[in-house]
């Protein structure tokens, strides 16, 4: 999925994009499956359906790669809003690193914490109060409520 | 909250937990399990820690961790403290998987302290009603046209699959093994004509049955089983000696000091004892069968064996 | 059946048992709008609950909370694109964009309703026609449900708004996801890059991370990304004008049938059955490319399929005790608990029990529809809320709800992987339901195929020699047919308009 950061508007190569990584893809899934007993008709082995999957991914990544180069006018893919990626993603890795080590309340409220900087308006106290009130209400929701099966603060 | 909202709600009789205060346990303590939130395992284990909360005065939760069979669910207790706060529910597929998998992340014996047996029980064989007048003419009619009779089964390398490979080895018998997600579609498959007999505990099996939909034609335990003095043996119809008997139990991560597997085995044996429990595990098909570690660990190293055999004999692909 | 039916509404009219109704619905309702929280982590939760309750109550209870979510579920996917089940995935496509367009309001109002009437066809097909329904499930063997599965993945292709063959791609995509993990056939290991894989990719992960996660992205850091919702809502903004309402009528009628008929086969249900209504509505509609912007019709029909669907799943279950899915597991496992064992005989020997569940669907939906009405001004006032403040609720509940699951890291941070492709994805013109409907399709599509070449000793002919299959085989045939000739067709048009 590297290439797809260059997203140069209507060139030749930006155009080739999306069919281009469904045919990686299609292709990745094929070389694996390859590798997969595909057995008889009676008898179907494990690798028969991932490799008509890989070739018919292949396939069709192949016919969209010919319908966008042909294609006129393609619509320009919008930029990547590259602020609201990093600080979700990093949320949600936050969450799902302490949630077993920490436990569920800190994980909250850290997780909840750094994806509001994903907004760049984002003022400190107003993200630290808020951030405090998510977890009190998860922990309300989940714990109290639900009483889902995790510790609120690990082995506390 | 929501739950005791709805306890107390028409003013049911509340439930006084004893307010013991003891060293042990001195904060709440889990049962882990390798199965969705739902099935069998999930709703004994739930039952069971009801029950045993009340003997320890700490909550018990029930986690669910499922996975590859259950294997998820035993590396991850088997790599806990062995403080005495952590259990699993086990099922007979901890024996299977031993032969099942190429590699485990725990040592299927010694990488636990076994607690105790909940429950066995056997399975049973099934077929339309009418279309087989005993176990003996099963046996004869799939001997006689190897590959034709089929058996529908609740997955490969289930308990259920591997009795019915067993079946294969110890007669004269060749049936086709069909897998199915779950016992309960393969109980369709039987009604709706698609196999032609399957073999599965007595929750799947039994209300057919008792609607005439079914014909038990036999139980796989060695012994006839007391709640169906009836039915006869595999041992005894088709196959001497044959004898498949499932169960559930306690376990803990190795290492567990003994005076706590102790106190958590009394408490185990306590809400077996209990009638929530016992109802369960005998509406399951069960009988509840309260054990020593040492009986469980026995048990255990012996399906061990067996399936690891039946595995290698019928050529059932390892994980 | 109708006295039989007065006697089940006798049972459920007592007191102590409508109140387990009410709350049953109403528990079922609130967890629904929780994405990832679904019915099963609320009825195992309770399961304990029905021990203290007799058989009827428990049940009426647990089913209570089954097909209350699925009207809560609803609510998630119109405000916040976040779909808890599959089911409500189409919801998301026609719901949202009414949200965004200030119209949320209407959109809950026509889901509650079309939901109910839905709801209330499959109570009436439960009570009328529950023993023929069960003879024909019965006939439903691997072959039909292989044949099945394939119309429902030409109808997955059918529901994008953009081009075919992208949704297409998109569909196969969705397969090759579903094939992670242990074979069910063999055993065999694919594609498992790590043990916790080895069941699979969780479906809740991947509709979390495509549809949720990808849509906090994008809208985190840009605003405003919609016009502020009006303060307050008169019912006038809520209630269709009559001419919407009109066009809702053969919508509702054709959901609540398609809906009817898959709920009652095992394993199937309710996703196939919302998202084939709303391909059959985009194919019959007039206005093909109205879909995807907020088309009523579009929503209606799905949900009173899932709705009916949610009802009619009841089928096998209760006349024949083989639960159709694993929330159908759970209930039957509160009967056992009860010490009833639920077959074939339930309906004969315990009358009261299996009457008093079905009128307590008929209950439970009038009671929902009387909850949901209100709650429809409370709903859209939290759109009052901007976005920058409600978007790391939304993380937070997606985190928990999928984390609690299985209780599984790894499921937190597929779901991420998943936002981001779903992100990347959108960019590129590519849609996320198709994907999600492959994922859940496609493994009962290799399941049921493959059985069938094992039962039939490898014959493909098999599928046009069973008389049912046939009519399948035909019917799949002509959705090829048709939508390569609208495909060819509508090329015809662009190149006739655009110069």
């Amino acid at each position: 999925m590297a290439n797809i950061e260059d997203h140069g508007g209507q060139s030749k190569a930006a155009r080739a994009v999306s069919g281009g990584v469904l045919l990686a893809a299609g292709l990745v899934i094929s070389f694996f499956a390859w590798g997969y007993p595909t057995g008889s008709l009676n008898q179907m082995g494990p690798g028969f359906f991932p490799q008509t999957i890989g070739i018919l991914i292949s396939l069709l990544a192949v016919t969209i790669l010919i319908v966008d180069l042909r294609h006129p006018a393609l619509e320009r893919p919008s930029a990547i809003q590259w602020r609201g990626l990093c600080f979700v993603s990093v949320g949600i890795i936050i969450f799902a690193l302490l949630v077993e080590r920490a436990g569920l309340v800190p994980s909250m409220f850290l997780a909840v914490g750094v994806s509001m900087f994903a907004d760049d308006q984002a003022k400190p106290l107003t993200v630290l109060i808020y951030a405090i009130t998510a977890a009190a209400l998860g922990w309300l929701l989940f714990l109290v409520g639900l009483e889902l099966p995790i510790p609120a603060f690990w082995r506390l | 909250m929501f739950k005791k909202l709805l306890t107390t709600l028409p003013l049911m009789a509340a439930l006084a937990l004893p307010a013991a205060a003891q060293e042990f346990p001195d904060r709440a303590l889990r049962i882990v399990h390798g199965f969705g939130p739902g099935g069998n395992a999930d709703t004994v284990a739930r039952i069971v820690a009801e029950e045993m909360s009340k003997g320890l005065g700490q909550p018990v939760v029930v986690e669910s961790r499922p996975g590859a069979g259950g294997t998820v669910a035993s590396g991850y207790v088997s790599n806990e403290d062995p403080d005495g706060y952590t259990m699993q529910l086990m099922v007979g597929g901890h024996a299977v998987a031993a032969g099942l998998y190429e590699s485990l992340p725990y040592e299927s014996v010694d990488g636990f302290t076994f607690i105790s047996t909940l429950g066995q029980f056997p399975f049973i064989v099934a077929a339309r009603s009418g279309e087989y007048e005993s176990m003996e003419a099963l046996i004869a009619a799939a001997a006689a046209a190897p590959g034709t009779i089929k058996i529908g089964h609740s997955g490969v390398g289930s308990t259920q699959h591997l009795t019915g490979e067993l079946l294969d080895l110890r007669t004269d018998a060749d049936f086709l093994h069909i897998p199915y997600k779950g016992g309960a579609a393969a109980s369709t498959a039987l009604m709706g004509g698609e196999v032609d007999v399957v073999i599965d505990t007595g929750t799947v099996i039994r209300p057919q049955a008792e609607a005439g939909v079914y014909d038990i034609l036999a139980i796989t335990s060695g012994e006839r089983w007391p709640d169906a003095p009836d039915v006869p043996t595999v041992s005894e119809t088709v196959a001497e000696g044959f004898d498949v008997v499932s169960w559930t139990g306690i376990g803990m991560p190795a290492g567990v000091p003994d005076e706590i597997a102790d106190r958590i085995r009394s408490e185990v044996h306590a809400a077996l004892a209990a009638t929530s429990v016992n109802d369960m595990i005998s509406s399951l098909g069960a009988q509840p069968s309260p054990s020593t570690g040492e009986e469980m660990t026995a048990l255990i190293e012996d399906q061990i064996s067996v399936w690891t055999d039946v595995i290698e004999s019928a050529g059932i692909e390892k994980r | 059946m109708l006295d039989q039916f007065i006697l089940g509404l006798s049972v459920v009219m007592q007191p102590n048992v409508l109140i387990y109704a009410f709350f049953g619905v109403f528990l079922g309702q609130l967890i629904g709008v929780l994405p990832g929280v679904g019915a099963i982590t609320a009825i195992s939760l309770l399961l304990p609950v029905t021990f203290y309750l007799d058989a009827t109550t428990s049940m009426i209870l647990l089913a209570g909370i089954y097909y209350g979510s699925q009207y809560g579920g609803s609510i998630a996917s119109i405000l916040l694109n976040l779909p808890g089940t599959p089911s409500s995935v189409v919801t998301c496509l026609e719901g949202y964009p009414l949200a965004q367009s200030n119209r949320a309001g209407l959109a809950l109002f026509v889901a509650a309703f079309s939901s109910f009437l839905g709801g209330m066809v499959g109570v009436a097909v439960l009570v009328l026609a529950a023993i023929p329904m069960t003879v024909i499930a019965l006939k439903f063997g691997a072959p039909e449900y292989a044949m099945l599965v394939i119309i429902g993945l030409l109808a997955a292709s059918m529901i994008g708004t953009g081009s075919q063959i992208r949704s297409l791609a998109m569909v196969v995509l969705g397969i090759a996801l579903g094939l992670v993990g242990a074979d069910a056939t063999t055993g065999y290991y694919r594609f498992v890059a790590m043990p916790e894989l080895a069941d699979g990719i969780s479906l809740v992960s991947l509709a979390m991370g495509l549809f949720g996660v990808s849509e906090v992205i994008r809208h985190a850091s840009r605003r405003p990304m919609r016009g502020a919702a009006p303060l307050s809502v008169s019912m006038r903004d809520v209630i269709p004008t009559r001419a919407q309402a009109k066009s809702l009528v053969f919508p509702i009628v054709r959901g609540s049938s398609i809906g009817s008929f898959f709920g009652a086969l095992p394993g199937t249900g309710a996703a196939i059955a919302s998202f084939m209504a709303y391909a059959i509505e985009k194919r019959f509609s007039r206005k093909p490319e109205k879909f995807g912007t907020g088309h009523l019709p579009g929503l209606a029909a799905p949900e009173s399929a899932n709705n009916a669907a949610s009802q009619t799943g009841f089928i096998p279950t209760l006349t024949l005790g083989v639960p159709g899915d694993a929330v159908m597991a759970l209930i039957i496992g509160a009967l056992i608990l009860n010490g009833i064992i639920p077959g074939p005989r339930l309906m004969v020997d315990q009358p009261e029990l299996f009457w008093g569940v079905i009128a307590s669907f008929f209950v439970g939906n009038i009671i929902l529809l009387l909850i949901n009405i209100p709650l429809i001004k409370l709903w859209v006032l939290l759109l009052r809320i901007p976005y920058q403040k409600l978007y790391p609720m939304i993380l937070l509940m997606i985190c928990v709800g999928v984390y609690s699951h299985r209780t599984s890291v790894t499921d937190v941070l597929l779901t991420l992987a998943f936002g981001i492709l779903g992100y990347l994805m959108k960019n590129y013109r590519f849609e996320p339901a198709p994907v999600l409907l492959g994922f859940v399709l496609g493994p009962l599509l290799e399941d049921n195929f493959r059985r069938t070449m094992l039962l039939y000793g490898g014959d493909f002919t098999i599928f046009v020699t069973r008389p049912i299959s046939a009519v399948l085989f035909v019917c799949s045939v002509i959705l090829i047919v048709w939508a390569l000739w609208s495909c060819l067709s509508l090329r015809r048009k662009v190149a006739r308009t655009s110069p």
